[in-house]
C-alpha cells in the first residue's frame, strides 16, 4: 500500500513537471502563461534530456517572445545548481549560450555573456576583447565588457583597461577599468595616485583604496594615515581610511600614533557628518579609550 | 557569601551564549562567609537591557523554563547543576545584555552576563548588529585569503557535487554555514549569521551600510564606513550583483515560505526546494550569486543559504523531522552519490580526497564551538538533522532561528 502511495506521489510530481514543461513549450499559450509555467518548476528541465533540449531550443529561438526566452535562461541557470543532473546537458547548454551571446536582444546578450564569463569561457572573452578593440564589434557597452572581463583577467585586458583609465569614454567605463586593474600587480602606483587625487571621483578613490589594499596593503595603510592627517580631504574618503586602519592596521602602532589619534579626534567632532563621527568615535574607543 | 555561575558549564567569556535550546549550567559557592548553615538557598533570576534578550531557568533536563529558580547550594563549594535557555521571541541584540543574578534573600551573591544569540532576519537587524556582522565578515574575508578562501573553494568545481543535486544538499549547506558562522564568532562572538527572507521585501539588506547597492551594471557600492568595501575574492576587489527585480519588493520567482513548507511532509518532497525557492533565489540576480561557480564570491550568498537552512528547520519542526532514523526525515537512498547518504561523512570536513570525493578537501575540520560538541569536527549527514537537540540534547549545535521554536 505504502509503496503504491509513494509511486503515485512520484508520478504526480512528474505529471506536474510534465504539465509545466508542456505549457512552457506550447507556442499557442500566452507568453505570460509560459513564463509562469517555466518559473513554477525550474528543475523540470533536468528531469529528462528531452525537456532540457526543449528549453534550450526556446532560449535559442529568436522567434520566441523575449520574456519566455529570459525565463528559460533563468530556469536553466537555476537547474545548473543541480550539478549532477545538469552535467549531461552542460555541453549543449554552453553551445546554446555561445549562440545567444550574439543575439539581437541586448538584455539576453548581457545575461548570457555574464554566465559564460563567470565560467571563464574563452569564446565570450574573445568577443568582449574584440568589442573593446573595435566598437563596431561590441556586444555590450565598454563598461559592461570590462566588468565581465574581470571574471578572468588576462594581460590583453589590462592593456585595454590602462588605455581606458587614461582616456575613458564615460565615468562608468573608467570605474570598471579601475576595478579590472585591481588584479594587476603592476597597477599599485595608479591606485596610489587615484586615491590621493582630490579631483578624482570619490567613488573611484574608494575603489582605489580597495585595490591598494588588495595589491599593496602596507601602501594603503600609509596613504590612509596621510589622508586622515590632511584636514582638507573629504569626510567619506577619511571614513574609508579609518575603516582600513581599524580593520586591517597594526593595533599596537595605531594606539601609539599620537598625531593620528589627535587628527581622528578632530574628525569625530565639528562639521563631520554624523555617520562618520560615529566611525571616528569607534576608532578612538578602540585605540584611545 | 559569593557564588560562581558557569554558563554552558564554563567561565570562558566565549561560552556565555545561549539559544532556545537548554544550556547546561553550574553554580557553586566560592566564598561561604556569612552562610548560616551547611546549605544556602539561592534564587536565580535575570534582568535585561533595553532591547536585550531574556532567559528562563529549570533545575533538571525536563520541564518548563521559569523566570526564577531557587536552588539549594552546599556551602562547601560543591557545584549544583541547572539549565538556562533563551525565551523564544526575545533574543539579544548585544553581547551580555542579559544578566543572570543569584541572590540570597535580597543580597546579590553572584552574576553572569549572557547573550541569547540567535540567527535573525537580516532585514530587521539593529544597526549595531548589522555593523558587527559586516565587520566580522570583512575580517574573515581577509583580502580574499586565509579561511575565507576555504569557504570559496568548498563551493566550486568537484565540490559542488558534494553540495548539490541530491539529498545531501540541505545537510551539507547546514554544515557549511555553521562552519562559517563559527569562524565569524571566533572574530566577534556576538555575531550570528542573519538570513535573507527571499520571499519578502528586504530593502534594508540592499543598502550601502549592509550588503551594498547595485547600479545598472551590477557593480555594488558600499558606504565608506562599511568594511565590506574592502571585500575581495579570486584576486578581485568588489562584488557584482544585478537584481532582476525591484529591491523595494521581493523577487517574484522564489515560492513563498508557506508554499515551501507545503511541498510535502516527506524529506524527498521537501528537498525539491533546491530548485524553487533556492535556485530561483540565486537566479533573481545577475552577477556572482547567479552562477554555481561564483556564488560564494557574494557575501549575500551566505544570507541566502541561511534562509534555506531556516526553511528546513521550520519544516523539521512543523513535521517533527529531527530523527534520522525516521524515513520521512531524510530519504536515504543507497543509489545516491557519495556524500548524500545518511551514513556518509561530509566532505570536506572529513578530509577525504580522490575516488568519489573531490581531489582536494579545503579547510580542514569543522570549526569547533566553545559551547557545544555537536555535530563533531568531521560530521556525517545523519548528524546534521537534530540541530537543536530535540532527539538528543547532545546533538544541540548551538544555533537557532528567531522564528523557529524548540
Amino acid at each position: 500500500m505504502a509503496k503504491k502511495l509513494k509511486t503515485a506521489k512520484r508520478t504526480a510530481k512528474k505529471v506536474s513537471s510534465r504539465a509545466a514543461m508542456s505549457v512552457a513549450t506550447n507556442v499557442d499559450k500566452t507568453a505570460k502563461q509560459r513564463v509562469a509555467a517555466i518559473t513554477s518548476a525550474p528543475l523540470a528541465v533536468v528531469e529528462s534530456d528531452k525537456d532540457m533540449q526543449a528549453m534550450l531550443a526556446v532560449l535559442g529561438n529568436t522567434d520566441e517572445p523575449i520574456a519566455v526566452r529570459l525565463a528559460a535562461l533563468q530556469a536553466l541557470q537555476a537547474a545548473s545548481f543541480s550539478v549532477v543532473a545538469f552535467e549531461s546537458g552542460r555541453g549543449d547548454y554552453v553551445a546554446t549560450l555561445r549562440k545567444v551571446a550574439t543575439d539581437p536582444d541586448p538584455e539576453l546578450r548581457q545575461r548570457v555573456l555574464g554566465i559564460l564569463m563567470r565560467d571563464k569561457d574563452g569564446f565570450a572573452q574573445k568577443k568582449l576583447l574584440d568589442g573593446l578593440k573595435d566598437p563596431a564589434k561590441a556586444l555590450v557597452p565598454p563598461e559592461k565588457a570590462l566588468q565581465l572581463l574581470s571574471y578572468d583577467v588576462h594581460t590583453d585586458a589590462y592593456e585595454i583597461a590602462r588605455d581606458i583609465v587614461k582616456k575613458p569614454p564615460n565615468d562608468d567605463a573608467k570605474r570598471e577599468a579601475l576595478r579590472l586593474l585591481a588584479a594587476d600587480a603592476k597597477a599599485a602606483p595608479i591606485f596610489e595616485k587615484v586615491l590621493r587625487d582630490k579631483k578624482e571621483l570619490r567613488a573611484n578613490r574608494q575603489i582605489a583604496a580597495a585595490a591598494l589594499h588588495s595589491l599593496d596593503p602596507g601602501k594603503l595603510q600609509q596613504q590612509a594615515r596621510k589622508i586622515l592627517l590632511d584636514k582638507s580631504d573629504y569626510d567619506d574618503i577619511k571614513a574609508t581610511s579609518l575603516v582600513a586602519l581599524q580593520q586591517f592596521g597594526d593595533d599596537e602602532a595605531l594606539g601609539k600614533d599620537k598625531a593620528l589619534l589627535k587628527s581622528v579626534k578632530g574628525f569625530s567632532g565639528g562639521k563631520t557628518q554624523a555617520k562618520y563621527k560615529q566611525t571616528a568615535r569607534q576608532f578612538l574607543s578602540k585605540y584611545s579609550p | 557569601m559569593n557564588v560562581e555561575l558557569q554558563i554552558n558549564n564554563s567561565t570562558n567569556p566565549n561560552a556565555q551564549f545561549v539559544s532556545w535550546a537548554p544550556s547546561p549550567c553550574r553554580i557553586r559557592v566560592t566564598n561561604p562567609a556569612g552562610a548560616a548553615g551547611p546549605n544556602a538557598s539561592v534564587k536565580l533570576s535575570s534582568t535585561s537591557a533595553t532591547n536585550g534578550g531574556s532567559v528562563g531557568f529549570r533545575s533538571g533536563t525536563t520541564g518548563a523554563f521559569a523566570p526564577t529558580l531557587t536552588l539549594t547550594l552546599p556551602v562547601n563549594g560543591t557545584s549544583v547543576s541547572f539549565f538556562t535557555a533563551g525565551k523564544f521571541g526575545q533574543p539579544s541584540t548585544n553581547e551580555g545584555d542579559v544578566r543572570i543574578e543569584a541572590r540570597v534573600g535580597n543580597t546579590m551573591v553572584g552574576a553572569a552576563k549572557v547573550m541569547v544569540r540567535i540567527r535573525k532576519n537580516a532585514n530587521a537587524l539593529m544597526p549595531g548588529e548589522r555593523d558587527r556582522f559586516v565587520a566580522a565578515f570583512a575580517k574573515l574575508n581577509n583580502q580574499g585569503l586565509g579561511r575565507y578562501v576555504d569557504f570559496r573553494n568548498m563551493h566550486i568545481g568537484a565540490g559542488l557535487q558534494q553540495a548539490h543535486g541530491a539529498a545531501g544538499f540541505l545537510p551539507w549547506h547546514r554544515t557549511y554555514i555553521l562552519d562559517l558562522e563559527r569562524e565569524l564568532q571566533a572574530i566577534d562572538p556576538s555575531v550570528a549569521l542573519p538570513y535573507w527572507r527571499f520571499d519578502q521585501a528586504a530593502p534594508n539588506i540592499f543598502k550601502p551600510e549592509f550588503m551594498g547597492v547595485s547600479d545598472n551594471l551590477g557593480t555594488v557600492s558600499f558606504a565608506n564606513n562599511n568594511p565590506l568595501q574592502f571585500w575581495k575574492t579570486d584576486g578581485q576587489p568588489g562584488v557584482n550583483r544585478r537584481p532582476l527585480f525591484n529591491i523595494a519588493g521581493a523577487p517574484p520567482n522564489p515560492i513563498s515560505e508557506a508554499a515551501t513548507l507545503a511541498l510535502g511532509t516527506n524529506f524527498s518532497q521537501f528537498r525539491t526546494m533546491e530548485g524553487n525557492p533556492h535556485g530561483s533565489a540565486h537566479t533573481s540576480f545577475g552577477g556572482f550569486i547567479s552562477s554555481t561557480s561564483t556564488a560564494p564570491r557574494d557575501p549575500l550568498f551566505f544570507l541566502l543559504h541561511c534562509n534555506v537552512d531556516r526553511l528546513w528547520a521550520k519544516w523539521q519542526r512543523q513535521n517533527s523531522r529531527f530523527n534520522p532514523a525516521v524515513v520521512a526525515s531524510f530519504n536515504n537512498n543507497n543509489a545516491s552519490p557519495v556524500g548524500h547518504r545518511l551514513q556518509d561523512s561530509l566532505w570536506p570536513w572529513n578530509g577525504l580526497t580522490g575516488g568519489p570525493r573531490p581531489p582536494t578537501a579545503p579547510g580542514g575540520t569543522l570549526a569547533p564551538s566553545p559551547i557545544v560538541a555537536a555535530p563533531g569536527l568531521s560530521p556525517f549527514v545523519k548528524d546534521m538533522l537534530d540541530y537543536h537537540g530535540v532527539i538528543s540534547p547532545a546533538s544541540n549545535m548551538g544555533f537557532d532561528y528567531d522564528d523557529v521554536q524548540l
